[in-house]
């Protein structure tokens, strides 16, 4: 029977699951704030709610969106991520409201939301973890001295983290007991601005980690099952860019060991739907778990790529009440992914975002391999009140090289025009020889500066083909005549 | 072995020569067909024939020199001496010969002593055939270009440019031969240059015996158009007389203005017991039939005026300025005048300003006068800058006689006499700072010229800075061919171009489709070696769009220049800023140079005052009405009237 499913989110994402819903022979509703009057993902769904004026205002109440969800007659909500996808408040008003939440419970978000919870959860599972604290004291000189005992124990640096955080944000470094004091400051200033909380606590710096993270998936009998692995290192400012999955790590036992360890984590949890489990691998090949993400990740598609598996489509059956059709023992992991988000950022310029500019050309890769999330179209406006990410290119293939050498071919035959993209900086990032030989770690975009020295392309056959293009263009050669 | 190449000295040249059974032959393909369409054949056409010409066995090819080095980067964006060096490349025995204007180098004005020095020495790394003339047969004018080809080794074709009348006799023809070889030593060629193609084949029969009576032993060297349709016969009457080398040009290039077919010469001459010493006829036809499918590609350069010119016995007009004339009466809308003033006007201007050789830079002087004469009504009544400084001297004495004193009055003003006086003579041209030029184009380039970009620049100072601009933007543009660098009306959705760049490396580019955004701009799709690329084009400029353009008739700019605002009376490009901010200047000082159609016209002030402001810079086109400057005068309010 047909069901009215809301996407709570926009962008990319919410195309994603557009697709996912439809597919499944439900109805897609869209919601959407003014400034996307033009996007995309309300054009592709079935039905489409204006919320309000925004920006980034509407998509984040809660109040709002179930309101309009009763009107609509809305069966399921799938929030995609950020926006309210890891806001506990959020699934536990769907309840309440007899609207099912596609995503883990109110409980288990709240937990693991709460990085000292969750790393308790961990303890107690015996999950490997990078030394940590409780939630350091209200009371300002008292949390610096803890923060000051733990350093004096373990070793600078370390990370002063918001425990309501997330998506990279609400961190501060601290590299030695004289910063402590001021960095403290401006991580708790940081954490109640952005998540009104003033909680924090401290974690040691791994230094120059690899981020590999484990998608997990859980029906409501508690079958968990993994999906491999995924390597993020390659991020900027704590903020991904390049995913790629299975990780490269040549250790296959110990790969194997994390995605065990994952699925613990998740069953300690008692997690349901689709989840991510991070973690942080040292020099010495040493794991330790970081946090559970209880939503859709962005770099979900690798792993579909490499599995086979339709992890949106899964969440929905799931939160509808399925079970899981496929045993560990199904999950086949077969060649290798990677995405690149496609952002309209100039990388040269600080990756400044692009926004406000018209897409004035846009053409894009296809062929074997070749898979676009995006939500971005010729003539499509892109609004300067949200993220930059047009588009994400995943590539697939049978090797690490052929995989590569396919995500090179896409990038050279992209086309945008109107914004700075971030192509350019990727086309530079797919010939350089560390990361072709897989040997990255996340402060890998730190450590090649030289990736940003790129210029407009300025090869002879580019100029040559400019003067072409202007002979065509004039119906003659302006510098001939 | 009697074949001469490159590398020889000028000995062994003349030497050769002389012992030869026979004559040779120049390939004149810089010249093969005078209009504008001989400026335009591409480096890629010449590389094409370049394996054939160089089996042929020419004396030498002329394949730079006269218009072509300005036209190599004004309209073929390449640069004149990568093309020489690429052409050396194919042509390793071939000697390479140049068309050098004297003073005037590859120009249209003199350039001062250490400039031509300069340009003479970098050419002459490529040019071994220095053919050099000068439009009043002026030897003074030549000498420093004489000096320095023969510093460098090089071979020295001195010319007396050819003409017809009363005074084109051959006593006064073998006293400038005399001339010259007074100032360059017996090692040289001499040219009998008949750029026009005057005279008859016994006229020309004649001059070469009395060149020859007198000097037996100068290797001459004729040079000849075929815009009559006779050249053949001259250039038979000049062998038969002595003459040891002629010039002509591949068949399936020419036809009409240019030298005649070298396969005919040679076949003609062969009755007469002639042999073109070291030619391979098959090679002749090969560099013809490889380049023939080229032509078309050229069309739109060919001369508006088809089929033979005879009348050019008459008006002497030689065909490279015949290209630009027409052009000029077709823009200026007096294409139907033409045959009159061709007809009389300008034989009569002709004899009027002493009957001197009608041949770049004189060759305009004449032309634009003769319109300015018609056009105008007053004839004389508005003269050139260039005029004004051929009845000053600037050029040289006029070789026969001078013109009449009304003509001095009109063009001079009525103090004509105190004019000449004062201004007139051959000017010493100071030499130029080439130190400072050399900073000033770091200065516009924003990196160091190689010395050969700073010659090009010392001679088109603007041209040559838009070429070194063009190059950074689109590369080695020579390794197109025709079909594509002249392509009119846009390719086809689909077409596939290939080519080579100057690396040797292969591409090709499909024409993707094209799309016009909401602003006017336009996308172009290339597929580049199966990338696809977009180009965008900026939008079309709408007449009319932007500040209003407002009409200025000559008459308004000559009032305005009167309460000191300086506009342009015609459409031109600004050649030189006289005064600066701050000078005084007085009714008749020249403020500015403009330059239109090869011709300098100064533009002077019609009051006396201060330059309050200049608006137009160097190289800016102007059109009718522009604003060039403001000059305030003492008791004059500010301002338009």
């Amino acid at each position: 029977m047909k069901k009215k499913i809301l996407v709570a989110n926009r962008g990319e994402i919410a195309c994603r699951i557009i697709r996912a819903i439809q597919e499944l022979g439900h109805i897609a509703v869209a919601i959407y704030e003014t400034p996307d009057n033009g996007a995309l993902h309300i054009r592709v769904a079935d039905e489409a709610i204006w919320l309000g004026d925004g920006p980034r205002v509407d998509y984040l109440n809660i109040e709002r969106i179930i309101q309009v969800a009763k009107r609509h007659d809305i069966h399921a909500i799938h929030p995609g991520y950020g926006f309210l996808a890891e806001n506990p408040d959020f699934p536990k008003a769907c309840v309440e409201n007899d609207i099912i939440f596609i995503g883990p419970s109110s409980e288990v978000i709240a937990n693991l939301g709460d990085k000292v919870k969750a790393r308790k959860i961990m303890a107690a599972a015996k999950i490997p973890m990078v030394p940590g604290t409780d939630n350091l004291s209200d009371d300002e000189d008292a949390a610096v001295a803890e923060a000051l005992a733990f350093g004096e124990k373990y070793g600078y640096p370390i990370m002063l983290k918001a425990t309501a955080g997330g998506g990279g944000r609400g961190i501060r470094q601290v590299d030695g007991a004289e910063d402590v004091q001021e960095q403290f400051s401006i991580a708790r200033a940081e954490a109640i601005a952005a998540f009104s909380s003033g909680n924090v606590y401290i974690e040691k710096v791994v230094v120059e980690p690899k981020h590999v993270e484990v998608q997990i998936i859980a029906d409501k009998t508690g079958e968990t099952v993994h999906l491999g692995t995924r390597d993020c290192s390659i991020q900027r400012r704590n903020q991904k860019l390049v995913e790629i999955a299975p990780s490269l790590i040549p250790d296959q036992a110990l790969l194997d060991e994390i995605c065990a360890t994952a699925v613990r984590a998740a069953k300690a949890a008692n997690y349901e739907n689709a989840g991510t489990v991070e973690f942080l691998i040292d020099s010495d090949m040493n794991y330790y778990f970081m946090e559970i993400n209880t939503r859709v990740q962005v770099e979900h598609t690798v792993t579909e790529m490499i599995t086979g598996i339709d992890i949106v489509r899964t969440q929905i059956k799931l939160a509808l009440g399925k079970t899981l059709l496929f045993k560990q023992e199904d999950v086949q992991i077969r060649g290798y992914a990677i995405e690149m988000r496609i952002n309209a950022e100039d990388p040269q310029n600080n990756f400044m975002p692009e926004g406000g500019k018209t897409v004035s050309v846009y053409r894009s890769p296809g062929g074997y391999g070749v898979r676009l999330d995006g939500f971005v179209y010729q003539g499509f406006t892109i609004p300067e009140v949200y993220d930059s990410l047009l588009v994400k290119l995943t590539v697939h293939g049978y090797s690490w090289n052929e995989t590569v050498d396919r995500l090179r071919r896409c990038l050279k035959n992209y086309v945008i025009s109107g914004p700075k993209t971030t192509i350019p900086f990727y086309l530079q990032l797919v010939d350089e020889p560390h990361f072709q030989s897989g040997d990255f770690n996340t402060s890998y975009i730190e450590q090649h500066p030289e990736l940003l020295e790129y210029r407009d392309d300025d090869s002879e056959v580019t100029k040559l083909a400019a003067l072409i293009a202007e002979i065509h263009h004039e119906k003659m050669n302006p510098y001939a005549i | 072995m009697s074949r001469i190449v490159q590398g020889m000295n000028i000995k062994e040249v003349l030497k050769t020569v002389r012992e030869a059974n026979g004559y040779y032959i120049t390939n004149t393909a810089r010249d093969l067909s005078q209009s504008d369409f001989k400026n335009r054949i591409l480096l890629h056409t010449d590389l094409m024939a370049a394996q054939a010409r160089e089996k042929a066995g020419y004396f030498s090819l002329e394949i730079t020199g006269g218009a072509s080095v300005h036209v190599d980067i004004l309209r073929k964006q390449v640069d004149p001496f990568l093309k020489l060096k690429l052409l050396r490349d194919a042509m390793p025995n071939t000697m390479f010969q140049t068309l050098c204007r004297g003073v005037n180098l590859f120009g249209y004005r003199p350039y001062p002593q250490n400039v031509i020095r300069f340009t003479v020495r970098e050419f002459a790394k490529y040019v071994d055939v220095w053919r050099v003339f000068d439009f009043m047969n002026y030897v003074p004018n030549m000498q420093a270009v004489f000096e320095e080809v023969q510093l460098a080794g090089k071979i020295l074709e001195p010319c007396i440019c050819f003409s017809t009348g009363p005074e084109h006799t051959d006593e006064y023809y073998v006293s400038k031969v005399k001339e010259i070889l007074a100032v360059t030593g017996e090692d040289i060629v001499l040219c009998i240059k008949n750029h026009g193609g005057l005279g008859s084949p016994k006229r020309i029969g004649d001059l070469v015996s009395a060149i020859k009576s007198k000097y037996p032993d100068l290797v001459l060297h004729y040079h000849g158009h075929n815009t009559d349709g006779n050249d053949i016969g001259r250039i038979t009457s000049a062998v038969l007389a002595g003459a040891e080398i002629v010039d002509a040009a591949d068949h399936s290039f020419c036809g009409f203005y240019g030298p005649p077919p070298i396969l005919t010469v040679a076949q003609t001459l062969k009755d007469y017991g002639k042999v073109a010493v070291s030619l391979d006829e098959e090679a002749v036809i090969e560099s013809s039939d490889v380049i023939r499918d080229e032509r078309p590609h050229y069309e739109l350069f060919e001369s508006q005026f088809k089929g033979f010119l005879p009348t050019v016995q008459i008006h002497k007009l030689p065909g490279g300025a015949m290209g630009s004339s027409l052009e000029q009466a077709d823009k200026g809308g007096f294409l139907d005048k033409m045959p009159d003033i061709l007809h009389n006007e300008l034989p009569k201007v002709q004899k009027e300003l002493g009957n001197y050789w009608s041949v770049t830079p004189g060759s305009q002087i004449l032309w634009t006068t003769a319109v300015s004469n018609v056009q105008g009504g007053d004839r004389y009544g508005n003269p050139s800058g260039d005029l004004r400084n051929l009845l000053l001297g600037k050029y040289g004495p006029f070789p026969f006689y001078e013109p009449a004193e009304w003509i001095y009055e009109k063009v001079l003003g009525a103090d004509w006499k105190q004019v000449l006086e004062e201004e007139g003579g051959v000017e010493d041209i100071e030499d130029m700072d080439i130190d400072k030029e050399r900073k000033i184009l770091t200065d516009r380039l924003g990196r160091e010229p190689s010395e050969q970009d700073l010659v090009l620049y010392l001679q088109h100072p603007n041209d040559a800075v838009d070429f070194f601009k063009f190059q950074e933007k689109f590369g080695k543009a020579h390794v197109l061919p025709p079909s594509i660098f002249l392509k009119q009306g846009g390719f086809q959705l689909g077409d596939e171009i290939k080519f080579s760049d100057c690396d040797g490396k292969e591409h090709l580019i499909a024409i993707g489709p094209s799309q016009v955004a909401e602003d006017g701009s336009t996308s172009i799709f290339l597929n580049v070696d199966h990338n696809v690329r977009n180009y965008e084009m900026a939008p079309p400029v709408v007449e009319g769009a932007g500040p209003a353009q407002v009409e200025i008739s000559k008459e308004e700019v000559e009032d305005l220049a009167k309460v000191g605002d300086m506009r342009a009376p015609f459409n031109a490009n600004v050649c030189e800023l006289s005064v600066d901010v701050g000078d005084t200047v007085k009714a008749g000082d020249k403020v500015a140079v403009l330059e239109a159609m090869k011709m300098q016209t100064p533009v002077v002030a019609a009051m006396a005052g201060v330059v309050g402001s200049i608006v137009a810079k160097v190289g800016d086109p102007l059109k009718t009405g522009d604003k060039i400057m403001k000059i305030s005068g003492g008791n004059e309010e500010e301002g338009d009237a």
